[in-house]
């Protein structure tokens, strides 16, 4: 029974011995003979498979977050309708869709930002930092772009500076450059000759011309256009790669893994040669060679709406969907994490997946703020959750990569006296 | 499309009984005894109510069996697919039902996006021109909601409905900043818009990002709501059924062999256009040739001497009413005389106007029957006459049905854009509309009936799969391929 048939019976009591049932049943099956270093995330990005050393069962299992911080208006942030997160050592930034936030992760405080403090448009959708300057680049729903720079915003828009439009849902920064991806094409600024291009379908092979997200790894842009599947631009060469779906139909995928699995992309993340892609169809991930598409009924993702993909390794990524997280942990046992909050009780629950057959699930006093995610940034071991009501900390002690032959879980069921469940008021 | 969405209904008054729903008391509901809802709507609304922030609406969704009008035309239909979409209606799952409603409103504002001032447009193929399918769809807006404010406004607060005007100018996708200076400066609770789908696509990617429901009326393009967004309705018949129901007439009926394309060479011609190539093909009879013409050509002769060069039985043309006309002529000053088709902005006086008596026997898709008795639709021609003192059309028939359902889901669901959402996408019944039943598919777009319109004896007549007396299936069909150089007058 898949996560998202679960989440169907509206975490029913019935549900609840269904899960149980399943997972005493699963412990006792072997699993195919995969390859599983158990540590090393990065080993041979281009196949993800080392070499066979050892049989993985139902007792490999992977690091489960759980332990959980929720933060809210109440602690400072300035809006709980989160969009995007971005981690930058000790700050970690907050765009909301009233205002930019900084957490202090030292002091445990935020300072936040609105319109009458100076930020320009109050929707913040996108951020990056640029790591030679500390600058932070700001994407605006509908206000241009801003760059917060010792304590100044700058602001550019389609009426004062190369930028496409105003409505941008991605920002990069790629060596001295900073993309946008807006709702008419992307821009990209070259900060040191102050100069800007815009790619369109005039010079671009843009189907159409939606740009939903860029992201920048390892010398490739991709960029993520609803309608036009994926672009990748090489910096090195400055030429143009689009993958789109093989079929060509916008009402089925005709097979998994011959391509990008729809054409409404969303988001894109490229790390350790991997290209992870997350649609409002389900996912993919690439390796240059071979496709894998992932879909809600057949694997750990909560849902195939997903806004945002997050790559970690070649054989990590988490998809923020709007009915929980979906945590590909190792792509080669395909095996999945996926975080929820029970709106009932509102504790939370990681339910541990080989493909769609439930391992372990881990019953959790808290986990996300709500199941509406936007986002997960990555932060060391740890991992933030933007969702459409409050701001998640996942805290990655002892984290591992992969697999580990029964790792204790039991330590995890214990948390907190002070994590009670949270209901957030409006 | 056979739909199931109705089935729910005995469901929920099932779940009302056993108390499994809210613990609202349908006298708490608060719903005007001036907002016609039924009995089963009523228990739907209850459960929307009753949904706070971390929930969901415990109600059936939507699901249809197929998302074709024939088995024939599913694509690689010998090949079960690893998937299907758009078979279950889509949820809105994040937290919007517990927006509490604001404590004072002076009116309730419903915003429009529509192209009612001339411009460029680079998404579009560089010319402005639909501002004339704009304004009639304005029209249809203003006068829905001041039908509803004659009747009271909005009853709730006893305040009037007001209607945010706003001209969607596609240079640089500026239709996006529009729907967000509306949501968040003008604070309007949905929104009607647009017609261009280049810019529609723009504006519902904002609004699923702003989380407000946004009802297509005038946009034809099927992935339109191919997107999976579920703050998006439209409640007109697109061009894949339209489509589907010219390559059914064509193939099944007329058993055409031979079918060239003439399009406007822009997205609404390139998009509009490919569910007859496809059913084309998918019924064995691939067209023959396409040809795209720049919007406004004066002079398509070198696209009509490539299709006439390839022998076609019949020319099916998707572009504007001008356009359109201007090719009948030349095609039939040049002495070809095939059946012509078309998609349904050539339906209209203004192609007429140009084609003169070329437009005789002209065939196009049609997304509903305005010649159809109906006591409402009578009252809204009048009503249109005396406030503008003209006809209405198609784009001011369906902008009136659209705003109208808007207007409805407001009354009925209050001041929060995901219930106003969620009493559309949970409607237990069709829209009983002016244009006709609008009952949603699971992707919340116009379930009913398309016709063709033809041309008849100097007025558009219109017709239905019934009344065309297409055949079910391409076998069986007698040999009766149109010569060429005939033109089919009669379906």
């Amino acid at each position: 029974m898949s996560v998202m048939k679960l989440l169907r019976l509206r975490w029913s009591t019935r549900w609840a011995a269904s899960l149980t049932l399943a997972a005493v049943c699963a412990m006792a099956v072997p699993v195919r003979s995969i390859a599983d270093d158990g540590a090393d995330a990065s080993a041979d990005a281009a196949t993800a498979a080392g070499p066979v050393t050892e049989e993985i069962t139902d007792q490999h299992l992977p690091f489960v977050y759980t332990e959980w911080e929720h933060f809210t208006t109440a602690d400072g942030l300035p809006h709980d309708h989160i969009f995007t997160v971005k981690a930058d050592g000790n700050r970690v930034w907050v765009g909301t869709d009233n205002g930019l936030a900084c957490y202090d992760k030292r002091t445990g405080t935020f300072q936040s930002w609105k319109e009458e403090d100076g930020l320009p448009w109050r929707v913040v959708t996108a951020l990056d930092v640029d790591p030679k300057t500390g600058d932070l680049w700001i994407g605006l729903f509908g206000g241009g772009l801003a760059r917060y720079s010792a304590g100044r915003f700058d602001h550019f828009t389609q009426l004062n500076s190369g930028l496409v439009n105003d409505v941008v849902y991605g920002v990069a920064v790629e060596n001295n450059h900073i993309w946008a991806a807006t709702t008419a094409g992307a821009s990209r600024y070259n900060l040191v000759t102050r100069n800007w291009e815009i790619f369109t379908e005039k010079n671009a092979p843009m189907e159409e011309i939606w740009n939903y997200g860029v992201s920048y790894n390892d010398g490739m842009v991709y960029l993520a256009v609803w309608g036009s599947g994926v672009l990748e631009f090489d910096v090195s060469t400055e030429r143009w790669n689009m993958y789109l779906p093989t079929d060509g139909e916008m009402e089925i995928n005709l097979y998994r893994d011959d391509g990008i699995v729809h054409v409404i992309t969303t988001g894109t993340s490229y790390v350790d040669k991997i290209l992870w892609i997350s649609t409002y169809f389900g996912a993919s991930r690439y390796d240059g060679r071979h496709w894998r598409g992932y879909y809600a009924h057949e694997t750990g993702l909560p849902n195939d709406f997903i806004p945002s993909v997050k790559g970690r390794s070649a054989n990590e990524a988490w998809f923020a969907t709007d009915q929980g997280v979906g945590a590909v942990v190792d792509y080669p046992t395909d095996t999945w994490v996926t975080y929820t909050r029970n709106p009932v009780t509102q504790r939370g629950q990681a339910v541990i997946q080989r493909g769609e057959r439930v391992l372990k699930t881990v019953e959790l006093e808290r986990c996300l703020p709500h199941n509406f995610c936007n986002w997960v940034e990555f932060d060391g071991d740890d991992v933030w959750v933007a969702t459409s009501k409050g701001l998640a900390r996942g805290r990655g002690t002892g984290y591992f990569p992969r697999l580990k032959a029964e790792p204790s879980l039991d330590r995890d069921l214990v948390v907190g006296a002070d994590a009670a469940p949270s209901v957030i008021s409006d | 499309m056979k739909l199931r969405q109705f089935q729910a209904i005995g469901l929920i008054l099932v779940l009302a009984l056993v108390g499994h729903v809210a613990s609202v008391r349908a006298d708490d509901l608060d719903i005007p005894e001036q907002v016609p809802v039924s009995p089963a709507m009523r228990e739907v609304l209850r459960v929307i109510h009753a949904a706070g922030t971390y929930d969901i609406p415990d109600l059936p969704l939507r699901q249809d069996e197929t998302y074709t009008t024939s088995p024939d035309l599913v694509p690689f239909r010998h090949v079960e697919p690893h998937i299907r979409f758009f078979l279950e209606q889509m949820e809105y799952t994040g937290p919007g039902r517990g927006k509490p409603e604001p404590e004072h409103v002076d009116t309730v504002k419903i915003g429009f996006l529509g192209p009612i001032e001339p411009t460029v447009s680079v998404a579009t193929g560089g010319v402005s021109h639909a501002e004339y399918l704009g304004v009639k769809m304005l029209q249809g807006a203003k006068l829905a909601i001041e039908h509803a404010n004659d009747a009271g406004g909005y009853f709730r607060r006893n305040v009037p409905f007001e209607l945010v005007v706003r001209n969607d100018n596609g240079l640089w996708g500026s239709s996006g900043e529009e729907i967000i200076d509306m949501a968040y400066r003008e604070k309007v609770w949905a929104i009607l818009g647009s017609i261009d789908g280049a810019n529609s696509h723009i504006a519902i990617r904002v609004a699923l990002r702003i989380e407000i429901p946004m009802m297509g009326t005038g946009n034809t393009d099927p992935t339109l709501m191919e997107t999976n967004i579920p703050w998006v309705m439209r409640c007109s018949g697109d061009d894949r059924r339209m489509g589907y129901l010219l390559v059914d007439y064509m193939y099944r009926k007329l058993d055409l062999r031979r079918v060239g394309i003439i399009r406007a060479s822009n997205r609404f011609g390139r998009f509009g256009i490919r569910e007859v190539i496809d059913g084309s093909r998918r019924l064995g009879r691939p067209i023959v040739i396409e040809m795209a013409y720049p919007l406004g050509a004066k002079d398509v002769s070198l696209e009509l001497d490539r299709i006439a060069a390839a022998n076609v039985d019949a020319v099916v043309h998707w572009g504007d009413a001008a356009d359109g006309a201007r090719i009948l002529n030349q095609m039939r000053a040049r002495g070809m005389n095939q059946p012509f088709f078309a998609n349904d902005r050539c339906a209209t006086d203004a192609f007429v106007e140009i084609a003169g008596e070329n437009a005789e026997g002209v065939i196009c898709g049609f997304p509903w029957n305005p010649d159809r008795e109906c006591p409402k639709l009578d009252a809204f021609r009048t009503a249109f006459r005396e406030r503008f003192n003209e006809e209405p059309e198609t784009q001011a028939a369906h902008a009136y049905d659209g705003m109208n359902m808007l207007i409805w889901a407001t009354q009925v669901a209050g001041l929060n854009r995901a219930k106003i959402r969620d009493a559309l996408a949970f409607r237990t019944e069709p829209w009983p509309g002016v244009t006709g039943d609008i009952p949603f598919s699971a992707v919340l777009d116009d379930a009913g009936e398309v016709y063709l319109a033809k041309f008849e004896n100097g007025r558009w007549r219109y017709y239905s799969r019934q009344d065309l007396e297409i055949p079910e299936t391409m076998a069986g069909l007698p040999d009766t391929a149109i010569e060429v150089g005939v033109s089919v007058r009669h379906p």
